[in-house]
């Protein structure tokens, strides 16, 4: 048992929540809670507790690196790894990413087989981060 | 031509005779009485000619001659002096006094009407000349981009009224005199070589414009025009169209990230086990999707490439780590093709330092690494190795495959190639990927380039100036010298020509251009230390054509000269006894071709096969 359970993935496309919710819950085994937008994620994060947050980087209304912003604030969130999920439609903006505070990046499209187990390395990191 | 002509005489009864000749001879006559009333009738109305009485009381002839130049605003007002005096001195006099012409008293009238005939020509003539320049510059002036003519020292002789929009650097009004620095902020040798600048509107702000520019010459003088036209614009949309192509990029991964998650779930069977039968089909999808993606990006990076709008983040730094990572990354790929991956050892590699941009570098390794294994037979090796030398690093990757069709190997770094129109499906390219590959490594400042061994497969070479070889050990001397590219001398008197060919034949050569032979020889003479293998000529505006290829030849001193242009032909490149291209239909592939004939010696004197 790795000790992370509960993933939170904000996502604004609908069959991409039901993707990452089935890769996820059903093949990972993990706790997800699926939101549409950062203002849903703010609001409910404090309830769920996550482990690990899964964000879209092109969001309407709250982009992914505002949503990080505002998530950061929360005391909930401390120490929580945040990894973005980007459409690599910039690769120059890559980095302006990371250096917003993400833990990592998983490109789109990912292997949904392979996404639980791909998570854990960011993990691994996010709770080195909150031993120190 | 009938001419307006003023009759200026103080005795009314001469003066109305001679007008009455005038009226006779088919033109319109105004008499007037004194020198004042002559020079005020000017004043109201030019005439064409004055036929001027010399001596009159009040202001006499030769001091209403003085005085009329300074009425006609630059016009010639032809004046015919009359006269009854005797001898040729008042007649020099009234010539130095500003007169044209002379007529005796009494006036002959088939003289008077010979005269009048030729001044009416030659007014007619010039009033067409007048009307033919001011069109010219009415044409001129209605070109909506700025047109300025340089002196061959840089100094503004010319401008059309676009450009009196524009300011100087320092703010000042632009106006001929002003030099190209404080247009352009550059010397004018340094604006021959842009295509590009940045001026300055009526208001101070600094916009971009694209540089059209051409060479002439009057007398032996060279004048450049340049034409200069705001880019604003287009940048502006070209902003648009990289932001549309991201969003578009954005708007087409998301269904495939949901298309591609959902097949990667069936097949995995997350929803349940599959029926055997489906799992191929599966399979399909699933690749098809991931060729999506690559034609995704592949669209996406040549959009930016090909409007020179990527990004490139070059620094120095250590090759070996790079191309571990490629190797890495394919490795996967090449073991599902039943492929091995091999780098040569090479005791100096891991000093090897290029200025790169990593991720770029990672791309160009990872498309020649798939390429090689695409076309790789099962159980072979696909071979990597690194030489350094001669200032440059040579990567090269070495395939067991079926090798590069001949046909293939003229266009195979041009856009949408492929080896085949069949193979396209069967190996899933996009037919950008060795076109993209080359535009990267040539805005990293490197090479590409394809080796030839004819039956032990494909082998291609991507080579980088070296930014320096640390810990450099015994062993690396023996490492095989990387040759630089030959440099080569191009005169022509066009400057597009001269631009166009440059861009065909960089970076396989250094190329240095002249726009005539005494600029040639002065840039032989400043890069002797890189005297060029070869020279190429265009005889098209430099005099004679025979002078200038002995010149040219002269110049040469024995390397090979070829000429190139529109104008030569097979008879003309027969009688000088030299190699030629025509350029009518000819271009960079051909060029190339005949250029490493002729640097093998395999190519004398005389027309290209």
């Amino acid at each position: 048992m790795t000790g992370l359970r509960r993933v939170m993935c904000i996502e604004d496309d609908a069959d991409i929540r039901l993707i990452l919710e089935f890769s996820l819950a059903t093949v990972g085994g993990y706790e997800v809670l699926c939101c549409a937008g950062g203002r849903a994620a703010l609001s409910q994060a404090p309830g769920f507790r996550p482990d690990l947050v899964l964000l879209d980087v092109m969001m309407p209304d709250l982009s992914g690196p505002e949503t990080l912003a505002a998530l950061r604030k929360l005391p909930c969130m401390d120490g929580v790894p945040v990894v973005f999920l980007t459409a690599k439609a910039m690769p120059d903006e890559l980095e302006q990413l990371l250096e917003h505070g993400a833990t990592g990046l998983i490109v789109k499209p990912f292997d949904p087989m392979t996404l639980p187990h791909d998570l854990l390395p960011y993990w691994e990191h996010g709770r080195g981060g909150r031993g120190a | 031509m009938p001419l307006d002509i003023l009759v200026v005489d103080d005795i009314q009864e001469s003066r109305r005779a001679l007008c009455a000749l005038v009226t006779e001879l088919g033109h319109s006559a105004v008499g007037v009485d004194s020198g004042l009333a002559a020079l005020e009738a000017v004043r109201r109305r030019l005439p064409d000619l004055v036929l001027l009485d010399l001596l009159m009381p009040g202001l006499d002839g030769f001091e209403v001659t003085r005085r009329l130049r300074g009425l006609t605003g630059g016009r010639w007002l032809p004046v015919i002096a009359t006269s009854s005096l005797q001898g040729d001195e008042h007649v020099i006099r009234a010539l130095h006094s500003g007169a044209d012409d002379h007529l005796s008293r009494p006036v002959n009238p088939a003289l008077l009407e010979a005269k009048l005939r030729h001044y009416g020509s030659v007014l007619g003539l010039q009033s067409r000349l007048a009307s033919l320049a001011q069109r010219q510059r009415d044409m001129l002036d209605n070109i909506l981009d700025p047109v300025l003519t340089l002196d061959a020292a840089g100094r503004v002789e010319e401008l059309n009224r676009a450009a009196l929009a524009l300011t100087l650097r320092d703010g000042g009004p632009l106006a001929a005199g002003a030099s190209c620095m404080a247009v352009f902020g550059v010397e004018l040798p340094a604006l021959l070589a842009q295509r590009e600048c940045r001026l300055h509107g009526a208001s101070g702000e600094a916009f971009p414009a694209e540089l059209g520019l051409s060479e002439w010459r009057e007398e032996g003088a060279a004048h450049y025009t340049v034409v200069l036209r705001d880019l604003t614009e287009r940048r502006q949309v070209e902003r648009m169209k990289d932001e549309f192509l991201a969003t578009v990029s954005h708007e087409l991964r998301t269904p495939l990230t949901s298309v591609m998650g959902a097949l990667g779930l069936l097949a995995g069977g997350a929803a349940g086990a599959l029926p055997a039968g489906a799992l191929p089909l599966a399979e399909v999808a699933r690749r098809n999707g991931e060729r999506l993606g690559r034609l995704i990006d592949d669209i996406l990076d040549l959009t930016k490439l090909e409007g020179d709008r990527m990004a490139l983040h070059l620094r120095p730094q250590r090759v070996q780590p790079l191309l571990e990572e490629a190797l890495a990354a394919n490795r996967a790929y090449a073991a599902r093709a039943g492929v091995s991956l091999w780098q040569e050892p090479d005791a100096a590699a891991p000093g090897i330092e290029a200025a790169l941009d990593a991720d770029r570098f990672l791309q160009v390794m990872a498309n020649l690494l798939s390429n090689a294994i695409k076309h790789s037979p099962a159980g072979e090796t696909v071979r990597v190795s690194v030489h350094h030398g001669g200032g440059a690093l040579r990567i090269t990757v070495r395939d067991r495959g079926p090798g590069i069709a001949p046909r293939f190997r003229a266009r195979m770094f041009e856009k949408f190639s492929q080896a085949d129109g069949t193979d396209r499906r069967a190996q899933g390219g996009t037919g950008l990927g060795l076109y993209i590959t080359r535009m990267l490594v040539e805005r990293m400042g490197g090479r590409i380039s394809a080796d030839d061994v004819t039956g032990e497969g494909a082998a291609f070479s991507v080579s980088f100036p070296l930014a320096s070889t640390l810990a450099s050990t015994p062993g690396s001397a023996a490492a095989p010298a990387l040759p630089a590219p030959p440099a080569l001398l191009h005169v022509d008197a066009d400057y597009e020509s001269r631009a166009r060919v440059a861009r065909w034949l960089t970076p396989d050569y250094r190329v240095a251009g002249a726009a005539t032979l005494a600029q040639a020889e002065a840039e032989a003479a400043h890069t002797a230390q890189t005297a060029p293998l070869l020279l190429i000529g265009n005889p098209q505006s430099q005099g004679s054509a025979d002078a200038f290829c002995a010149g040219l030849r002269r110049l040469a001193a024995g390397r090979p000269v070829l000429l190139l242009g529109d104008s030569v032909d097979q008879a003309f490149g027969e009688r000088l006894g030299l190699p030629w291209l025509s350029l009518a239909n000819g271009g960079a592939a051909e060029l190339l071709s005949v250029l490493q004939r002729l640097l093998a010696g395999t190519h004398g004197s005389g027309p290209p096969p």
